[in-house]
């Protein structure tokens, strides 16, 4: 077996998905049985101008990036959107509904014209074509070695469609509506197996909408449980901005 | 099976014998783990809740695991499979989870035998624990019969004050019982009075649904219930429902190699019909994409499609899908509610001569215009009107007389439906004096709609609603119902003209209609402006060419003054529409409503029969029609 050739890139991010996968240590070394990594900045100081697959972690927010990321899409055969930031725009795209003005003058109070950005921070999907993507905020590093694993097999990615309370009730977390606090699970795309909820917090969004999520009813619900249309799309908007608007139309 | 035995023991020799079985079983019971209360394996039988509180999953976990791996094999073709049975005691099942384990005992032995189950259910030995009441509120065993199983489990404990009264089912109870329990003299009085306290207490919740046994045929009447529908608008497909049923066996099948890319496993992971990739199939095609499909789906899996095959009802009542949903969808509800009409239905037919009206409350009244009026009428039996768009009704007011009017409101709109009146007749005028609360006859749905060919003939198509003054309220129907869902359609373009702009009826709705957008538009005229109209002002026929269609996948349907058909079929047939891709919507005088009367006929045609909605090929060379 060829072992393909893998490059990791960033765009607007923390650059927090390359680190987890960082964190794979031992998994990582069994990892380089079937991948070559030849470009990976937070590891190593080599660079490639030839790879197969482009693993991508950041989001699209400034027009000088078009180009890296065109040049990126021509190169690889396959490119994958890593983490919230490149899946759907995340945290960053929170600025989306701001004028660049105001968040400028909230980041760099001295000296706004320091920040190049556009209007917008959005997904890679709006600057090429992606052809897988592995969400999360951080990614889940066992989702990651298994969309990699399911391509060098020749497998679809294989991520779920479900929503996060599958994974939730399989848990057998009480759920948290029921302790009082609201949560986006049941619009949310599983795979996480849930671990915020598991772990004492809610589901907060960072994997993005399921497809054809109920979203009607799901602020319905958030109403119901006391919270204010406000604090309902703030709750949506903190990683899903851009999903929401694609929704809305 | 053996015959049934009855024993008694302390309730510290049960706890005891626990105990000493713990060397020889695993043991799970009721527990509390991260402050919450579970089935799980407990090491000291002293932390086995006894008070029972309803857990999130039922103990089926222990039989059929959330995941588990069937098969074991390695890339060069050994594969070996794995069933993992450990001798375990489960401890302290309730009445409800029992007769679950009885059900999936059923599901998982018959034709082939689930080997991952089946090994599972053999190692183990389920002691019960009998409830003397309903536990809370959502449970509802005693509406489907499931408090008292008579098998799905070995042994039975009745709490009966400080000792257990057993009730032993199996061997295997036998053998438990006599190696681990002591035996006190059994109190045959102490058992009676257990049972009838129970019997009292679930009886006094209300006791078994009176129709249990027809739920199958209830439900197979009532396969379009409205009720299938509002209650798919609230839910999520979250899939909790299936998730927390004791009863839901449906499971995905994942291959999962290993790094080393040398060796994997095959698992098995609960899946759920409520999901919506369950149906899907590798082309794409999903054989359930609709939500209120899947609703159905499950619904009838529990009430009927298996609850023939296992001959009682597969739902247990144990409340959990009811506690689950954040949406309140509950198996209660709906049932209850095809309960209720299939008893109208029954009523129905009794009365069913044909010119014998039903009465109707007026539930809403609306003026919409100096001459018109808009209605919503309810059936005081309770029915639905079960029309097709584009049909009709005769309405009378006794001792004035009945009209042919045409309904409004879409189908599915519950008992209730609506009706806009314009006061031109005996009927009509003297309509214009009723108020909310009083009574109207109705008879009907009549005629022939847009029926469902007709709807499935329109998806994927553009269509072109052509609608006149009043002739937008028996379009209306069908607007509304096609709005629902405009993504099934290439375009939804509405094409209402009215004499002024204070003529327009269902103002809001048009508004609404207006900023949906995407592939729905709407366009409106008005014969004479007044201040404040910045639409287009002229003959509707002038709004045609303003809509871009494609003549070979469009559909025109047409409703308005008589005068309106032929300059709108003319300038569409301009367009090269062709006549057999036209619906009109005719008005003709009728009194009977059922092709008898003869007032509604065009030439060989009963207008009450085969119209009021003709496609406009079948009647353009009857001299009548226009």
């Amino acid at each position: 077996m060829n072992k393909p050739k893998v490059a990791f890139f960033d765009f607007t991010s923390c650059e927090g998905c390359q680190l987890s996968i960082l964190n794979l240590e031992t998994e990582l070394l069994q990892l380089l049985d079937i991948i070559d990594i030849v470009e990976f900045r937070e590891a190593m100081s080599e660079k490639s101008s030839t790879y197969d697959i482009a693993i991508i972690e950041g989001s699209f927010s400034r027009d000088k990036d078009l180009k890296r990321l065109k040049k990126i899409r021509e190169t690889a055969s396959v490119v994958i959107a890593m983490g919230a930031c490149a899946h759907i725009g995340g945290i960053n795209s929170l600025r989306n509904n701001q004028t660049r003005e105001g968040v400028q003058k909230i980041v760099y109070p001295d000296n706004p014209a320091l920040y190049e950005t556009n209007k917008k921070a959005l997904p890679v999907s709006a600057a090429i074509k992606v052809d897988a993507f592995i969400p999360g905020c951080p990614v889940d590093v066992g989702e990651f070695v298994k969309v990699v694993k399911n391509l060098v097999l020749g497998k679809a990615p294989g991520l779920p469609t479900y929503p996060v309370c599958v994974e939730c009730k399989m848990n057998e977390n009480t759920c948290v509506y029921e302790l009082g606090k609201t949560c986006l699970g049941p619009v949310v795309r599983a795979g996480c197996n849930a671990i915020c909820i598991s772990n004492g917090g809610v589901c907060i969004g960072c994997r993005g909408l399921i497809p054809n999520p109920n979203i009607n009813s799901q602020k319905d619900i958030m109403e119901k449980y006391g919270l204010d249309m406000n604090l309902i799309m703030d709750s949506m908007n903190l990683f899903m901005t851009e999903e929401n608007k694609a929704k809305e139309v | 099976m053996t015959t049934v035995l009855n024993k008694q023991s302390t309730k510290d020799g049960v706890f005891d014998g626990l105990g000493r079985a713990l060397g020889e079983y695993k043991i799970a019971a009721l527990t509390k783990k991260d402050g919450k209360v579970l089935f799980d394996y407990v090491t000291d039988v002293r932390k086995i809740e006894q008070d029972y509180t309803p857990t999130v999953l039922s103990p089926k976990k222990f039989f059929f695991p959330q995941e588990e791996v069937i098969l074991e094999y390695t890339f060069d073709g050994k594969v070996t499979a794995k069933t993992n049975p450990e001798k375990i005691v489960l401890f302290g099942v309730r009445p409800c989870d029992i007769t679950g384990i009885k059900i999936l005992d059923e599901a998982f032995s018959e034709s082939h035998g689930d080997p991952n189950y089946l090994s599972k259910r053999e190692n183990s030995v389920i002691i019960g624990i009998d409830c003397k009441s309903v536990c809370d509120e959502d449970a509802f065993c005693y509406r489907v019969n499931s408090q008292n199983p008579e098998s799905g489990f070995d042994i039975m404990l009745h709490d009966i004050g400080n000792n257990y009264s057993m009730t032993i089912m199996t061997d295997k109870g036998r053998d438990f019982a006599e190696n681990y329990f002591d035996s006190s003299l059994f109190d045959y009085a102490a058992l009676a009075k257990f049972n009838i306290e129970k019997k009292e207490a679930f009886a006094k919740a209300g006791g078994p649904w009176e129709d249990l046994d027809n739920l199958p045929e209830i439900f197979e009447e009532n396969s379009n219930h409205k009720i299938w529908e509002t209650e798919a608008e609230r839910c999520l497909s979250c899939g909790s429902c299936i998730m927390v049923c004791p009863t839901c066996y449906c499971f995905d099948v994942i291959d999962e190699l290993a790094l080393s890319m040398k060796v994997g496993d095959r698992l098995r992971r609960w899946d759920a019909c409520m999901l919506r990739s369950f149906a899907e199939v590798a082309g794409g095609e999903n054989f359930r994409e609709e939500v209120e499909n899947r609703v159905k789906h499950r619904i009838n899996r529990k009430f009927n499609f298996l609850m023939k095959k296992h001959g009682q009802s597969v739902c247990v009542g144990c409340g959990r899908c009811v506690r689950a949903c954040l949406a309140d969808i509950s198996p209660v509800t709906i049932v209850e509610e095809l309960i209720k009409t299939s008893k109208t239905l029954k009523l129905e037919v009794k009365n069913n001569n044909l010119y014998l009206p039903e009465k109707v409350t007026i539930t809403r009244i609306e003026q919409f215009t100096e001459n018109e009026k808009f209605f919503e009428v309810e059936f005081d039996n309770g029915r639905s009107l079960g029309h097709e768009p584009g049909q009709f009704v005769q309405l009378s007011i006794l001792g004035i007389g009945e009209a042919a009017i045409s309904i409004s409101s879409p189908p599915s709109y519950g008992n209730r439906f609506e009706m806009v009146i314009r006061a031109v007749g005996d009927v009509t005028n003297k309509l214009k004096t009723f108020k909310t609360g009083e009574n109207l006859f109705i008879r009907g749905p009549f005629g022939h709609g847009f029926d469902e060919k007709i709807q499935k003939e329109m998806e994927g198509k553009h269509i072109l609603y052509i609608a006149g003054g009043i002739g937008y309220v028996p379009l209306r129907s069908l607007i509304n119902l096609t709005l629902k869902h405009p993504e099934k359609y290439e375009k939804l373009s509405i094409l209402y003209g009215c004499k002024t702009p204070s003529a327009r009826m269902f103002t809001d709705e048009l508004e609404y209609i207006a900023e949906m957008r995407n592939n729905v538009e709407i366009l409106e005229t008005v014969d004479i402006s007044e201040d404040k109209w910045l639409q287009h002002c002229g003959l509707i026929t002038e709004l045609i060419p303003m809509v871009d269609f494609n003549p070979d996948n469009t559909i025109a349907i047409i409703c308005g003054p008589p005068v309106m058909y032929k300059y709108v079929i003319q300038t569409l047939k301009k367009q090269r529409l062709t006549t057999n891709n036209m619906f009109v919507s005719l008005e003709r005088r009728m009194k009977c409503g059922v092709g008898k009367c003869g007032h509604c006929q065009i030439d060989d045609i009963y207008v009450c029969q085969e119209g009021p909605v003709f496609r406009f090929s079948d009647i353009e060379n009857k001299e009548e029609a226009l």
